[in-house]
């Protein structure tokens, strides 16, 4: 079910972006130093300037009519200097800006410069009447992805076949009646019910009705029962449209940063907002809004009573965010994050497969850096557990002192079985229950 | 293999009585109504088809809507701003002291969740008693007042503050008297604060006094020797101890550091070398130091002055007149061997007294300087200023407030009003104040008749220090934010004296590094880490006794006749309780006391021929109406052991304003205590009146039978020293084994125990200490009563007195009944034996009971549907059934059934639910941290690296916990000790605990 509407989206996705570009490059013939201006812009001044509002440095949108072109020629490439040498505009505009001290930036020569200035003087190229679409298909809300398109094509289906039972029937009779005005007498169909009865009295077709009555029920309540409670695919809405695929795939943040207690504690711990603000005091995402911060950004500051055009933090305003917990164990069962991805790593690598370049938590969490929004993608059951403890084999743990002294004690392993867990007491109730 | 001796717990087991044998056929006190149900109503009933039909539909819907339910959502809420120290699911621990004590708190996730030993703290780290680890629960306590009180009103601090300040004001400007009412105070900045308060108002003065009061030994010493001090006193020094109703290994002074002291000289690394102390103890109730004794004589109260002049004539040769015992010819003949005993090990031995009269205590001295106990023993050089309480001020302060010559009286941990021995004139008195100021927590008897309440922090949420001895400090600082809006009471001070500085923690920090640190050369941040700084003990010096004693005798034989009448009361701190200070401590309500094993409630406790003279049975309700005509009405406990002619009460109970779960839990015998020559004395005269009435005590002592099997070993030290194996049934011909179940090899690791029964003086503080770490629910009287109580790990005691002619019948015995004066005790620590041949284990149908290849008997809660099969086939009755919900059911409400007291909970321990039974896990979480922790630094577990919480607790190093695989480790060694023997190894279940033989020191050439 999952993998349908996985694709659906991903189609529609595709579909968007398509079209999205397309439009751009159309639009975007002209004004190739701004172009050029964009990107120098994002890649040298955009981690303490925006145009539009103030970040550490001050917002830049109207800077070509505030000072003349030939002071900003100088004061881009290196501002210290013109502060030094005493220039009168620079020292004031050092001191109306808390004396921070701009970066020098030697490598950008003139051309480039006068780029960047026809950048913030045109702005951010408004995209084309089609585009916002493009945006849209990234953000807004997937909550409906749990099979329910699948619940409707399956609904259509049913109803279509209704209507064609029923306009069969309507056309059959309305033949009938024709027949009947024309005076050809028809032959009587054996009504429907007779032949149902004369069926249920062949006993060998009974019988093999029953069984496959039995069969089909049995399988059904089988896989329903055994599946209770199983909560795979689980995607609950979370408060903030927190996208993996974006942080973890995309922009390749190592899941340590934000989830570092998995590698030392049993709570992997989801990362408090100082974290995200590390990164989000000055990513705003503000050229995906017009401008304006992204309301999913605007989250976090709410949450911590930020305020970005004072850079303050007021604390009586904050709030706690409440996620949505994706992964529940019930409480009787303990889980430790550190020994797996710390002490078992290699060996989980090894047994589920993964690339080196791939982070040991997809074997448990899967591909998290295509997940746009979190879901449960192992069972998280015990069976599942217990499957693992049983298969994997961690020989290689014989270079972890602690385990050298276990495996050297014992007997079956001395006869050359494979290690795996279980081996080592990993299926005994107590390691996992207390 | 079986010695003459007979052990039992309780008189009711010694007497086999009917209702003893009948409840001890059941695994469960109560009968199940199984039987009725299936024979009345059950099955010869029948169930007409319209009610089948009805009940049928209405099952089905119920079903169908409790399943439209949606799945529960579950939020996960990170930190805003997450404290760089904190890891989610990593506990950190700081520094603190409880009274003087320094302790290593543990917290999770911000919120401090146990107690533990502080290892820093050199010779002071002797384990935590039951208090400290059941401190952690007054934390969370909602019987605890949320804001600041101003004349009955929540208010906030600044309103307190503007009034406060007015009304000091006021007072000083019209010459009268302000005064701070306090429990000792040894921290070095509270005193300070004090100062600077009284600076600002001189007409302050602060008043010490103790519930349970040392006056009169500080007395003593300043009259014998100019230092009035309470003295060190090292009983690690002495090999022959003398104490007369002192309870030092339980509440004289400071209990678990003696008992570490005592147990040195007792253990099996002590006998190893051949070396055991001896320890004689004369006393009326049967104390938790008399139950350890190797001689314990029960002496009358008003025999204890005459038992200490016969001592100090015998040993000096002294013609002290009243040294007569009358007709206590037991304790005139052991007094005479005691004093031969003491010449003999001059300079090793130690007397103590457990009496506040100054007079006994200056006799005392004399005693023990005249067998030099002085510069060994005792040191007075490094005195210790846990109590320096002084009765006459307090009862001149009394006189004070009732002549209206005080202005305002401030009350800083202390309850005057419950605990002083006549809280009506107290409270008379108090009334004649115009501004009464309470620093309580809640609004307890005294702070209830205050104008304010200034809420003070708890402990955990202070900062502050102690300096329990000379030259020995400890610092407090705070494990969480405050809860509620309190203010430390130090912080109020500071605040109404206009201090500079008013923050407390500026305070500590600037009068550590002013006044101590420089010369020290060590950082403040050293000090938080260690948590303790020790300057070089000064060197213990000798002092002679050379004063008169004539007019001491004259006073001690005078106390003594006036008390010689009948009945003679003892009031007395009891282990759980102590001085009432922590009354709404469930744990502490629920911690069996340990001689009595009685619960949540305080009791007169009786000699058994007493009780028969006086024609009084067990749990009959007596009025106890004390000489002052303060009476009460109390179940009485027949206690073998108490001493003819006597009857003792607890102290600490009978609270009336201190929360849910203490309220009106016994009585109250503080109105019992007498101001006697100016000190409190604990002894009085009482008649008893049987009121007719009955009451059950919840006791827990014949709880958990073992049906009269010999599971206690003992020797004494003279057979141990022929044989160190004496007593263990070693070298006998046993049966031959039979085994029902296969060898498994455990090649990882082994977990054992050994538990020294030598060493273990019965406590209880790792029942609590179990309790805490384990999640393990207060149950109440009423459960314990039904023989409900859930404590995984108890201490079972055994009372048994030696027969000398061969076996004797039952009837022989009972014709004895003055033999139950001398019993002799043993506590025996019983918990899940971890047997690698589990009876439980073949019984459970659903393999909830299993066996590790560590060797470990594990129990899946989740799978246990509660057959209790298990727990009738444990023969050492260490299993655990969940009655109730008990954390989420109203019926519980007292204890920890609200969300707040949950914060207690340790977060890597599953709370049980109904239906499923429990037991020791041997800390199994502790294990898996061990070995985790050991997995992620790569390298080999290590013997130490894992211990038990009851372990940890232990102040007697009693229990002993680690590896049996690997041969170096501590328990490998102690396993391998001769004394070892394990509890009904005839029954071949292979139990995982080792249990060293009690050794008593009692024959001894002296005494050939």
């Amino acid at each position: 079910m999952r993998d349908i509407s996985m694709i659906l989206k991903s189609v529609w996705k595709s579909l968007f972006l398509f079209s999205a570009i397309s439009v751009i490059a159309v639009s975007t013939v002209s004004a190739q130093d701004a172009k050029e201006g964009r990107t120098l812009f994002k890649a040298k001044c955009s981690s303490c300037h925006a145009l539009d509002s103030k970040l550490i440095g001050p917002a830049l949108t109207g800077v070509n009519d505030r000072h003349p072109e030939a002071f900003l020629l100088k004061w881009i490439p290196n501002s210290q200097g013109l502060v030094a040498s005493g220039d009168p505009a620079a020292v004031k505009l050092f001191n109306e800006n808390g004396k921070i001290a701009m970066t020098s930036f030697p490598e950008l020569d003139e051309a480039k410069v006068k780029s960047i200035l026809a950048y913030i003087k045109e702005g951010e190229p408004k995209p084309a009447a089609g585009a916002p679409g493009a945006v849209d298909a990234n953000t807004t809300a997937k909550d409906g992805v749990s099979g329910l398109s699948i619940v409707g094509i399956v609904a259509i289906v049913l109803i279509a076949i209704v209507i064609l039972v029923i306009l069969g029937r309507a056309s059959k009779l309305l033949e009938r009646l024709i027949l009947q005005k024309q005076g050809i007498e028809i032959e009587e169909d054996v009504p429907l019910k007779v032949g149902v009865r004369k069926m249920f009295k062949n006993k060998k077709f009974v019988m093999f009705f029953i069984l496959c009555l039995i069969i089909c029920l049995g399988s059904f309540g089988w896989m329903g029962m055994w599946n209770t409670g199983v909560h795979t695919g689980y995607q609950p809405v979370q408060p903030i449209k927190f996208s993996h695929e974006l942080h973890a795939g995309i922009n390749q943040i190592d899941c340590q940063y934000c989830h570092s207690g998995a590698f030392k504690s049993k709570n992997a711990s989801i990362p408090s907002l100082n974290v995200c603000m590390n990164c989000h005091k000055a990513v705003q995402a503000r050229d995906k809004y017009d401008g304006q911060i992204s309301p999913e950004i605007k989250k976090i500051y709410n949450a911590l009573g930020y305020d970005p055009e004072t850079q303050k933090y007021d604390e009586s305003k904050s709030k706690p965010m409440e996620w949505v917990r994706v992964h529940n164990l019930p409480d009787f069962a303990y889980f430790n994050h550190s020994q797996h991805v710390v002490v078992a790593e290699d060996a989980i690598r090894k047994a589920k497969g993964l690339q080196p370049t791939e982070p040991v938590c997809f074997a448990c969490h899967g591909p998290v850096n295509t997940m746009e929004e979190i879901y449960q993608y192992s069972p998280l059951t015990m069976k599942w557990c217990i499957n693992c403890h049983k298969e994997t084999d961690i020989s290689g743990q014989k270079n972890n002192a602690f385990y050298a002294k276990v495996i050297e004690a014992h007997e079956k392993i001395k006869k050359g079985e494979k290690i795996t867990p279980a081996l080592l007491g990993g299926l005994e109730c107590g390691k996992c229950h207390y | 293999m079986e010695s003459n001796k007979k052990y039992w717990k309780g008189l009711e087991e010694y007497n086999n009585t009917p209702d003893f044998v009948k409840n001890n056929k059941n695994e469960f006190a109560e009968p199940l109504p199984i039987e009725d149900v299936l024979n009345e109503a059950g099955l010869s009933t029948v169930t007409p088809r319209r009610d089948f039909l009805k009940a049928l539909g209405f099952g089905l819907g119920a079903v169908t809507l409790a399943a439209c339910q949606s799945t529960p959502l579950k939020k996960s809420i990170p930190y805003l701003v997450k404290p760089e120290e904190v890891t989610p699911g990593i506990p950190n621990y700081y520094t603190s002291s409880f009274n003087g004590q320094s302790i290593l708190v543990k917290t999770r996730e911000g919120r401090p969740i146990k107690i533990e030993p502080n290892p820093n703290a050199g010779q002071f780290n002797c384990g935590t008693d039951a208090r400290a680890q059941a401190s952690v629960l007054d934390l969370y306590d909602v019987s605890k007042l949320k804001a600041p009180v101003l004349k009955t009103k929540e208010t906030t601090w600044s309103e307190v503050d503007g009034f406060v300040k007015s009304e000091l004001a006021k007072a000083q400007a019209s010459g009268k008297k302000i005064r701070i009412v306090a429990s000792t105070v040894n921290s070095p900045s509270t005193n300070a604060v004090i100062a600077g308060f009284i600076t600002k108002y001189p007409a302050t003065k602060l008043v010490q006094y103790d519930a349970v009061s040392y006056t009169g030994i500080i007395q003593a010493n300043q009259n014998s020797f100019g230092k009035a001090v309470l003295p060190k006193y090292n009983f690690d020094k002495a090999d022959l101890i003398v104490s007369f109703g002192a309870d030092f290994l339980g509440t004289w002074i400071s209990g678990e550091e003696f008992t570490s002291q005592y147990t040195a000289n007792r253990n099996y690394k002590s006998l190893e070398n051949k070396k055991m102390s001896r320890h004689i103890q004369f006393e009326s109730g049967m104390s938790l130091t008399g139950t350890n004794a190797d001689t314990r004589v029960p002496i009358k109260l008003s025999e204890q002055g005459p038992a200490l002049i016969a001592l100090y004539n015998a040993i000096t040769g002294g013609a002290l007149p009243g040294g007569t015992l009358g007709n206590n010819t037991t304790a005139d003949k052991v007094i005479k061997l005691v004093a031969k005993e003491l010449l003999q090990t001059k300079g090793k031995s130690l007397v103590v007294c457990g009496s506040n009269d100054v007079s006994t205590q200056i006799l005392v001295n004399a005693i023990n300087a005249s067998i030099g106990s002085y510069g060994t023993t005792i040191d007075l050089d490094n005195p210790c200023y846990l109590y320096g309480g002084n009765d006459a001020e307090f009862n001149g302060l009394v006189a004070e407030m009732s002549r209206g010559e005080v202005g305002a009286v401030l009350f800083l941990n202390s309850n005057p009003a419950y605990d002083s021995i006549d809280s009506k004139k107290f409270g008379d008195a108090l009334a004649k104040v115009p501004t009464k100021i309470s620093f309580s927590d809640r609004s307890d008897e005294t702070a209830s008749l205050c104008d304010v309440v200034a809420i003070n922090h708890n402990y955990l949420e202070s900062w502050g220090d102690a300096n329990a001895y000379e030259g020995y400090y400890s610092i407090v600082q705070p494990t969480i934010n405050p809860v509620f809006n309190s203010r430390q009471a130090e912080e109020s001070l500071l605040v109404w004296a206009d201090a500079p500085v008013k923050d407390y923690y500026q305070f500590v920090r600037n009068n550590w590094e002013t006044k101590m640190l420089p010369a020290l050369g060590i950082k403040w941040d050293e000090v938080l880490d260690k948590g303790v700084v020790s300057v070089t003990a000064k060197p213990a010096g000798a002092y002679s006794f050379s004063l008169s004693l004539a007019a001491v005798a004259t006073s001690i034989v005078n106390s003594s006749k006036a008390l010689a009448k009948d009945v003679e009361l003892q009031v007395y701190e009891n282990v759980p309780m102590r001085d009432g200070k922590s009354a709404n401590n469930a744990f502490l309500q629920e911690l069996p006391d340990p001689v009595s094993k009685v619960t949540w409630d305080n009791y007169v406790a009786i000699a058994p021929k007493y009780a028969e003279k006086l024609n009084i049975k067990e749990f009959d309700v007596v009025t106890v109406k004390g000489s002052n005509g303060y009476s009460v009405d109390l179940p009485v406990l027949v206690q073998p052991g108490q001493a003819q002619g006597t009857v003792s009460i607890a102290l600490g109970y009978g609270r009336t304003k201190v929360g849910k779960a203490g309220n009106d839990v016994g009585k109250n015998a503080f109105p019992f205590v007498s101001f006697v020559n100016g000190t409190m004395q604990y002894a009085t005269t009482v008649t008893l009146t049987p009121t007719g009435g009955h009451y059950e005590l919840a006791q827990t002592q014949t709880h958990h039978s073992f049906e009269g099997r010999n599971v206690i070993r003992e020797a004494t030290f003279k057979e141990y020293l022929k044989n160190p194996a004496a007593g263990t049934g070693k070298g006998e011909e046993g049966h031959k084994n039979y085994d029902l179940w296969d060898q498994y090899e455990k090649p990882g690791n082994n977990w054992v125990m050994a538990i020294d029964l030598n060493a273990c003086t019965g406590c209880g503080s790792c029942i609590v200490a179990c309790n805490v770490e384990n999640n393990i629910p207060v149950v109440g009287r009423d459960e314990v009563r039904r023989r409900r109580e859930m404590h995984w790990i108890r201490i079972d005691r055994y009372y048994s007195y030696e027969t000398k002619d061969g076996d004797v019948t039952r009837e022989k015995e009972i014709a004895k009944l003055e033999d139950l004066d001398h019993v002799s005790v043993v506590h025996q620590p019983m918990l899940c034996q971890h047997c690698d041949h589990a009876p439980c284990e073949t019984v459970c149908p659903v393999l909830a009971t299993v066996h590790s290849s560590d060797g470990l008997n594990h129990m899946a809660y989740n799978r246990c549907v509660g057959t209790r099969y298990c727990a009738n086939n444990c023969p050492y009755k260490v299993r655990r059934f969940n009655w109730f919900n008990y954390w989420n059911d109203s019926r519980f409400d007292n204890y920890l059934n609200n969300e707040f007291t949950q914060l207690v909970l340790n977060p890597d321990v599953t709370t049980r639910s109904r239906g499923v039974m429990e037991k020791c896990s041997m800390c199994i979480q502790r294990i898996q941290g061990g070995k985790l922790q050991a997995k992620i630094e790569k390298r080999p577990l290590k013997d130490g690296d894992i211990k038990m919480a009851c372990q940890e607790a232990c102040s007697a190093n009693a229990i002993i916990f680690g590896d049996s695989n690997d041969p170096n480790s501590e328990v490998s060694k102690a396993l391998r000790s001769e004394r070892i023997y394990y509890v009904l190894e005839e029954i071949n279940v292979k139990p995982g605990i080792g249990y060293m033989t009690k050794i008593r020191n009692t024959d001894t050439t002296v005494q050939a």
